[in-house]
């Protein structure tokens, strides 16, 4: 039972990640939140107006506060989403008409910019947070473990499906 | 070609040879091989589908907990599949192709890494491995091992069945070379009786022509001698006026015929062409009549016994002949004892039921003479066949027995041992007339019609200008006619006419029984006598009811037959 091994490996680390929640946890959980990202691509599924041509890029948009450095230009490296190239794009103000497929405001204060695309096809992604609005899809921490929230509303408002794979690993799900 | 032809050629075929029964059944044998190789192979493809589908399915499942490491939910789903006991072994892997969870029941380790393949059999395991993707995007990978059925469970599975096929096939290729040999058995069997059929038919050809040789050898050997009596004794009748020698030569010319006309009897009543005149007889009284017969024939040292039962049955036979073959009889048992001896003849009631039928009369006629060697009772009814001395027998008279009693619808045989005695058994069928009582002894006929006039029928010039002057004799007279048609002009032109005496072949458009019917057709009341020396003519003539005369006869016998015909 090596892999259950290797498994609880993980599982210890992770709880000891965030048993200690020092600086030194901060890289590896948002390299996972940036693998993420990209990963929830395959589980939505946009107007097709939203995606344009297939040579057309996929693009991630990254507003507000980065913590990912380069961990996402990693993660997206060589991958793609229904054929099309990712592309990552760190954009300093959002506004309405951004060509973006998925947005993810980083800090506190995002419902700015989320305002900015509630009517457009985008995904957006958020940090928990418990003041604020959020975005669609919120990481949330769960005994050390970077999960997620959807707001499936937010979503079907702007056109978006979430597939019901993904809506069955949220810790919650607002219908 | 229809089916049914086709299966008779292959059973021709296998008849041939027991190679093509050994072929079919080697064909069946690799037939069920191919058979069983294939089911083989259709299960394996559909076992690898099946497991295909399964790792799919649990690909698809496990999309989600891979993309985002809910190793929870990964658990819950490789865990199903540890429930069913098909699967050795399964595991999850992530994009990088990292182990992420799995078990494996065969205490084998799960590979660290995983790369997805074609799905390839590793002893008893299938391996199946497919890609986990979402919307085309590769998110990890499984790993299934699925146990199939091990080499000897499956040949053990095979194994009744194979059985049951090979013995089929022996089965198939012993019958066909059990039927190929006896085919060929029986084509030399078949082949061998052709074979002996024909050296049968040789055998008989040979036979029939030795005897043909001794009959016509026989004959013309009795026919010279009689020829050379009569010729010679002709020429001295002519050189001579010594009236007490010319009617010693007479006499001699006269026996030398009678022999003749006695041959040809015999040889006739041989062939069943001479006219038998049956008559019902008692037997008993009948043979006791030839006492006086057997006394002349028989030496003094013979003695003759007979023995009849009570009632006995009358049988139907032609007198003259039954005589002739009893006497025949007495004269071989006469010669089988030349120091004297016994011949017993007796008669029995032989009623119907065991070997026979119908009821028979049957006779034994015994000797205790010297007897017959086994090797010559197969020829004893052969014509001029004989043990007897050149001059002393014909060599007809067992023959002339064996035609008398064949004709007369009985049997003859004989058991003889040799130094102990012959038993001739003659057995005739009963008839079921009473034998008549005649009383009234046949008068002489001579003279007895003169004037009557005789209308003769008769192709032939010499035997008609005979008949003639036999007619004469007898105090008629007569006209000839040469064919039917010209007797019934004569009829018509120079009638009246007493009688019509006719013989039964002759040349024209009408025989001499059409002439007969047609005489009567118009003279009801005239007599019609025929003449042949036929016996089927004869037989016909009987039928018809008119009174025969048969050839060679006598001037006395005609005398009587016209006699009657005219009184009647």
């Amino acid at each position: 039972m090596a892999d259950i091994g290797r498994s609880a490996t993980l599982i210890a680390l992770l709880a000891a990640i965030a048993g200690s929640p020092a600086p030194a946890a901060q890289p590896f959980e948002n390299a996972v939140k940036a693998s993420y990202l990209y990963k929830f691509a395959p589980f939505v599924q946009w107007p097709p107006a939203a995606l344009g041509a297939s040579a057309a890029p996929f693009t991630i948009c990254v507003a507000g506060s980065d913590p990912f450095g380069p961990a996402l230009d990693e993660a997206v490296r060589g991958q793609r989403v229904n054929g099309h190239p990712i592309v990552v794009r760190h954009v300093e103000a959002v506004r309405p008409g951004l060509a973006c497929q998925i947005l993810y405001v980083g800090g506190e204060g995002a419902g700015e910019a989320l305002q900015a695309v509630a009517r457009e096809p985008v995904l957006t992604v958020t940090d928990h947070n418990k003041t604020g609005a959020g975005g669609m899809i919120q990481f949330v921490m769960v005994a050390g473990r970077v999960r997620f929230s959807i707001d499936q509303v937010a979503a079907q408002n702007s056109g978006i499906a979430i597939s019901s794979k993904l809506l069955g690993l949220a810790v919650s799900v607002n219908r | 070609m229809t089916p049914r032809v086709a299966v008779r050629r292959l059973m021709t075929a296998i008849a041939e040879t027991p190679a093509i029964g050994i072929a079919i059944a080697s064909l069946l044998l690799f037939a069920s091989l191919g058979l069983a190789y294939h089911n083989e192979g259709q299960a394996r493809a559909e076992k690898i589908r099946d497991v295909t589908v399964q790792s799919r399915v649990l690909a698809a499942s496990l999309a989600g907990p891979l993309a985002f490491n809910d190793e929870t939910a990964t658990h819950e789903y490789i865990d199903a599949l540890r429930a069913s006991p098909e699967f050795n072994a399964v595991g999850a892997y992530d994009d990088n192709g990292k182990l992420v969870a799995g078990f494996s029941r065969t205490g084998e380790l799960l590979p660290q890494r995983n790369q997805v393949a074609r799905p390839i059999v590793q002893g008893d395991e299938l391996i199946v491995t497919s890609a986990v993707t979402q919307n085309g995007t590769k998110l990890g990978s499984v790993y299934v091992g699925a146990a199939t059925e091990s080499w000897s469970r499956r040949a053990a599975r095979y194994l009744g069945i194979a059985i049951v096929v090979v013995m089929a096939c022996l089965l198939v290729a012993v019958l066909t070379a059990f039927y190929a040999s006896v085919s060929a058995a029986n084509r030399r069997l078949q082949a061998e009786i052709a074979g002996r059929e024909q050296a049968e038919d040789a055998l008989r050809q040979a036979r029939k022509m030795e005897a043909m040789g001794q009959l016509t050898g026989g004959v013309a050997h009795d026919f010279n001698n009689l020829l050379m009596v009569a010729s010679s004794g002709m020429e001295l009748l002519e050189r001579t006026s010594d009236p007490i020698r010319r009617e010693r030569l007479k006499e001699g010319i006269r026996q030398a015929i009678d022999r003749g006309a006695k041959l040809t009897q015999q040889l006739l009543t041989f062939a069943r062409r001479s006219p038998l005149s049956p008559e019902v007889v008692d037997v008993g009284h009948r043979i006791r009549e030839l006492r006086d017969l057997f006394e002349r024939s028989l030496r003094e040292d013979v003695q003759v016994e007979f023995e009849f039962g009570d009632g006995l049955w009358p049988i139907e036979v032609d007198p003259s002949q039954f005589d002739v073959a009893i006497l025949n009889i007495a004269i071989n048992a006469r010669d089988a004892m030349p120091d004297g001896g016994r011949i017993r003849i007796a008669a029995h009631n032989y009623p119907a039921g065991g070997e026979t039928t119908r009821d028979m009369v049957r006779l034994t006629i015994r000797d205790n003479g010297a007897g017959i060697a086994p090797e010559l009772m197969e020829k004893v009814f052969e014509p001029f066949f004989t043990t007897k001395s050149v001059g002393s027998g014909t060599g007809l008279g067992l023959s002339q027995v064996y035609g008398f009693v064949r004709s007369s619808g009985g049997e003859v045989k004989i058991e003889s041992v040799v130094g102990s005695g012959t038993t001739v058994f003659l057995t005739f069928p009963r008839s079921s007339q009473e034998v008549p009582r005649l009383d009234v002894q046949p008068g002489r006929e001579r003279h007895a019609d003169h004037d009557a006039i005789v209308l003769v029928a008769e192709d032939d010039e010499h035997v008609a200008d005979l008949v003639g002057e036999m007619l004469r004799e007898l105090g008629y007279k007569s006209k000839r006619g040469a064919t039917a048609a010209e007797a019934l002009r004569l009829l018509e032109e120079t009638g009246p006419f007493d009688l019509v005496l006719s013989d039964m072949i002759m040349p024209g458009k009408m025989n001499g029984l059409e002439l007969a019917q047609e005489v009567v057709r118009r003279e009801p009341g005239l007599p019609v006598v025929l003449m042949t020396g036929y016996s089927e003519a004869a037989a016909t003539a009987g039928a018809e009811g008119f009174p025969l005369l048969v050839k060679p006869y006598t001037i006395e016998a005609m005398g009587q037959v016209l006699g009657q015909a005219l009184r009647a």
